[in-house]
């Protein structure tokens, strides 16, 4: 397929370029053309959440979304979560603490979507959350250490503001 | 905590929640999974899939393919004639080769295969590959592929029958004529499976200089899909070297074998440019190595007048699908090994049928087997309960084998090493509040609504034997597992194994082993993996046996480098070596105050200062052992053996509620107990509880792959095919009985496959309980709105 079209996007706060054809995902930019492979693509057909970024502030399906669409957007994926020195992110400590993953395939998936949403709504309770759990598949934890981590990640984010705030 | 095989004072880690060593490279994106490898040079394959059940290929034409840019090269089943063997398979010689040769018998079977320089090329040129099919009859029923005159699925065989046997375990027909009570019932288990997360992948690289093959993959079992592709791709298994990356779950539905060869044979086509294949979440649910447990049961169980149970048979037809080749005959005969679950049930009977159909070849998955097979046992138990008006909970209580009975051998021929049945059921009751439970459920079922409880027992066989597969071909006993323990001149601990990581944590739990073992920090050890060239033999993950088989081997290499040690300490000393004693990570010598020497101290004095060490001590700080369980079997003519070496056991008390305007199933609470032995890592343990209810949560109420009359799949999305999310699984209650293991070093039990044995059954038993004031019972799951529906239709015309 002839006819690449230039993409340029701020991804985890570095302006990247690409050439792509019409036809290539965000997930597939972000993977083989920038090497953020991070983000994992576990269905292709929007179901399962494992490709999941944040983009403009929304929390986005990059197997759904065409690299094109992206053009100008800001995005962040799973390897702008932690600090430049590798410290964890309140999210992905609280998961690590709560055992909150088994094979870690969606769990990139998991944490941006929960991201987007605490920052979105940094009050958000268990309702919230697993309202937006619910668009995130996982085959082995079977749920429970994910909310078990998601609650105490919500509440380490709220702690992290107020002693920023305070 | 101590334990009598490490030499400390208290374990820092063994026992204790432990945070995984695995978790900070996972959640950061970094952990490498199969589709991030990028190798030099490398092409990426698309395979082109049948589009029929079963057909005659009359004519491939691949010629305008091969001339698009950007491809590299084509394979057809005339390289797979030319180049390969047929897949190996259970029962033997149902395999055929990777690309079909001149029949297609199922859809999704590949045809063909691309290898270009992008997916997208390989996809592109897939549609200009010309197929002309002849169609032939399919048969998808395995009642009607049994009656004569059905189309034949593989021709030469002459029978769709790949196995039909029947094993007679104890004075069963003795059992049948004296009993008080008979009950008979069918039940239909229909078609699921693995579904991890992360599909299958793999790269294969063909050297065409030393003719030597390099495979990286989602790999569960790196030793035998090395063994497998040394066999079908005719390569000495010397010359295969196999690498498995972190996986994104397998839950043994890693099936792939197809996709190994075809990237191999596109590699030697391709000059020996590395090949990459990511099989595609369509292609797994049509094709992959995803589904499982296609079975029809009768069931019956003897009892007497007192409600215990005197026998039991189970006749099982089980549909596999077009070949063997995914092993999936395996999951007919595991349930031997725990036949009669938590009872003392003195005589059974199994009779099973193995039966090829147009549908896709069924594979692994958790439990392999056991779980339809106890969710037929427990239903009968509550069968003869309702009938017998015995609580159900009672009723397997009077039937649970004896805590002071064990060792004990069940019919069938495996030992179960110990248990405590009565106080895991207590221990469960209690925790549901079961009297009150009963009485909120007599409070609805006075309003109308349909409100069950459901109380199951099952076993969790585990640490795996070959030997309990006798009987559908597999001829080995022993599932050998290694480990080598090296320390560095710093006193750093390395430990290699020959498996990756999948998820459930064994890298920490071989750090736990080997870090209490020598007294250090979690940290100081690292564990990285080996690829089968240099790997001790390994099976790695499978089978509920890795935690057990892992720890075994290391703590055997710990304590073969720990005498090592001890030699070089005495020889230091000029002591007998009995006199040296390793206690709390310091060698002493006996009745010398104040000799002492760290581990890092005798290991860098053993690789930097040899003018010290004792003659006939080379200076290596490193031991290899290698673990097999212990007191294993040969299995008989009735395919009895001692074959898993462990039985965990669980009870489960679940409350559902049913819609009866729409048939949903509501599970309004979830409680329940297992004993699994020693917990290693209980953190870790309650995860493998937690992910294994899930899958079982989805088995009896969501989960079907769903295929017409024609053969052709009607799943193909994860739309279609009802992975369960977090709003359908309930948050449970859970507590924990410990019966040591007196087999295991440890104590510990396998429970890695854990409560997807049970779940199916609980649940159920909680569906029909609440069905029973309706006069309705259903014996067939998953329990789907659609089923139940109907069901209470049925009832009201």
């Amino acid at each position: 397929m002839s006819g690449e079209l230039r993409v340029r996007l701020r991804v985890n706060g570095t302006t990247r370029e690409a050439l792509v054809e019409p036809r290539t995902t965000l997930a597939d930019l972000l993977r083989n053309e920038l090497g953020l492979t991070g983000t994992h693509v576990g269905c292709e057909h929007g179901v399962c959440g494992a490709c999941t970024v944040v983009v403009d502030g929304r929390a986005a399906r990059s197997c759904l979304m065409l690299a094109v669409q992206a053009d100008g957007a800001e995005v962040t994926t799973i390897e702008g979560l932690a600090g430049a020195d590798g410290s964890l992110h309140p999210i992905q400590e609280a998961f690590a603490q709560e055992h909150g993953l088994q094979c870690g395939f969606c769990t990139p998936g998991i944490l941006m979507a929960l991201h987007a949403l605490l920052v979105e709504n940094p009050e958000a309770g268990e309702d919230e959350i697993r309202d937006v759990l619910g668009g995130q598949l996982c085959r082995c934890t079977g749920y429970q250490s994910i909310m078990r981590s998601a609650l105490r990640a919500a509440a380490d984010v709220r702690a992290a503001a107020l002693e920023v705030a305070g | 905590m101590t334990y009598g095989c490490l030499p400390v004072s208290a374990t820092r880690w063994i026992g204790h929640d432990v945070a995984r060593k695995e978790d900070r490279s996972l959640l950061s994106g970094r952990t490498r999974f199969i589709d991030d490898v990028v190798l030099p040079q490398m092409l990426h394959c698309a395979i082109l899939r049948s589009p029929l059940p079963h057909a005659h290929i009359s004519s491939i034409d691949t010629s305008e393919a091969e001339t698009l840019p950007g491809v590299i090269a084509v394979v057809t089943g005339a390289d797979a004639l030319a180049w390969c063997k047929p897949a190996g398979s259970a029962p033997k010689r149902w395999g055929v080769h990777s690309i079909a040769t001149d029949t297609v018998r199922f859809v999704g079977e590949p045809v063909a295969a691309v290898a270009a320089v992008s997916r997208a090329a390989a996809e592109d040129a897939l549609e200009r590959i010309t197929v002309d099919y002849e169609p032939l009859e399919p048969v998808t029923d395995p009642f009607a592929a049994m009656e004569a005159g059905s189309p034949l699925v593989i021709e030469d065989k002459g029978t769709n029958v790949m196995l039909q046997c029947e094993l007679t375990w104890g004075e069963v027909d003795a059992a049948f004529a004296g009993a008080a009570h008979v009950f008979t019932e069918r039940f239909r288990w229909n078609r699921l499976g693995a579904n991890p997360m992360e599909t299958f992948g793999v790269i294969s690289e063909w050297d065409p200089g030393t003719l030597e093959l390099t495979v990286h993959g989602s790999i569960q079992s790196p030793s035998l899909s090395a063994l497998g592709m040394a066999s079908t791709l005719r390569i000495p298994s010397n010359k295969v070297n196999v690498k498995s990356m972190a996986h994104g779950g397998s839950f043994g539905g890693k099936g792939g074998g197809r996709g190994m060869d075809i990237t191999a044979m596109l590699s030697r086509k391709a000059g020996g440019r590395p090949v990459k294949w990511i099989e595609d979440r369509m292609e797994y649910l049509v094709a992959g190595g995803g589904q499982a447990w296609d079975r029809h049961y009768e069931a019956s169980i003897a009892v007497d007048a007192g409600g215990r149970v005197t026998a039991l048979t189970v006749t099982l037809v089980d549909d596999i699908g077009a070949t063997g080749e995914g092993f999936g005959a395996i999951g007919a005969a595991k349930p031997i090994a725990a036949f009669t679950g938590p009872y003392a049930i003195g005589a059974a009977r199994y009779n099973l049928t193995l039966v090829a159909t147009n549908k896709t070849p069924v594979s692994a998955y958790r439990g392999m087997g056991p779980p339809p097979h106890f969710l037929v046992l427990e239903q009968m138990m509550d069968v003869a309960a309702r009938a017998l008006e015995i609580d159900p909970a009672e009723l397997r209580r009077i039937n649970f084998i004896p805590s002071d009975q064990f060792p004990y051998t069940i019919p069938s021929g495996n030992e179960y090493d110990s248990g405590s049945y009565a106080e895991v059921l207590d221990a469960a009751l209690d925790l549901a509040g079961y009297k009150e439970m009963r009485d909120t459920q007599a409070d609805a079922r006075a309003q109308g609504r349909l409100v069950g409880i459901g109380v199951a027992s099952t076993i969790e066989p585990g640490v795996f034997d070959w030997n309990a597969y006798s009987i559908v071909g597999m001829s080995q006993t022993g599932v050998p597992e290694g480990a080598t323990v090296s320390i560095d001149m710093l006193g750093a601990i390395t430990v290699r194994v020959g498996f990756s990581l999948e998820g459930q944590g064994q890298y920490t739990l071989v750090s736990q082993l080997v870090a209490d073992f020598f007294a250090v920090d979690l940290d100081d050890v690292r564990v990285v993996q080996l690829d089968t060239q240099s790997a001790p033999p390994s099976f790695g993950p499978g089978g509920s046996r890795l935690g057990v088989a892992i720890t075994a081997a290391a703590l055997g290499a710990c304590r073969r480098l720990a005498a090592k040690m001890c030699s070089v300490v005495a020889g230091l000393f000029g002591v007998p070596v009995d006199d040296v004693v390793l206690w709390d990570g310091v060698f002493t010598v006996k009745e010398r105050e104040g000799v002492e020497m760290s581990v890092a101290q005798v290991a860098g004095l053993m690789l930097a200062r040899c003018d010290l060490l004792p003659d006939g001590i080379d200076p290596l700080p490193e031991a290899t052992y290698v673990w097999t369980a212990p007191g294993r079997t040969k299995a008989d003519d009735q395919g009895r053996a001692k074959s898993y070496l462990t039985a965990a056991q669980s009870v489960h008390v679940v409350m559902v509620e049913i819609d009866p305007e729409t048939g949903v199933v509501e599970i309004l609470e979830y409680c329940l107990a297992d004993d699994c032995g020693t917990r290693l890592n209980p953190a870790t343990v309650e995860g493998q509880t937690e992910g294994s209810l899930a899958q079982g949560v989805g088995a009896a109420l969501y989960e079907e792959y769903v295929y017409d009359d024609e053969g052709q799949p009607l799943v193909g999305t994860l739309a279609d095919y009802l992975i369960p999310t977090i709003n359908e699984i309930p948050t449970t209650k859970k507590t924990a009985v410990v019966t040591p293991s007196p087999f295991t070093p440890l104590g510990a039990k396998g429970c890695g496959e854990g409560a997807i044995h049970i779940t199916p059954a609980a649940v159920m038993c909680a569906v029909n309980d609440a069905l029973a004031p309706e006069g309705v019972m259903l014996r067939e799951v998953p329990a789907s709105p659609r089923r139940v529906w109907n069901l209470i239709q049925e009832r009201k015309a």
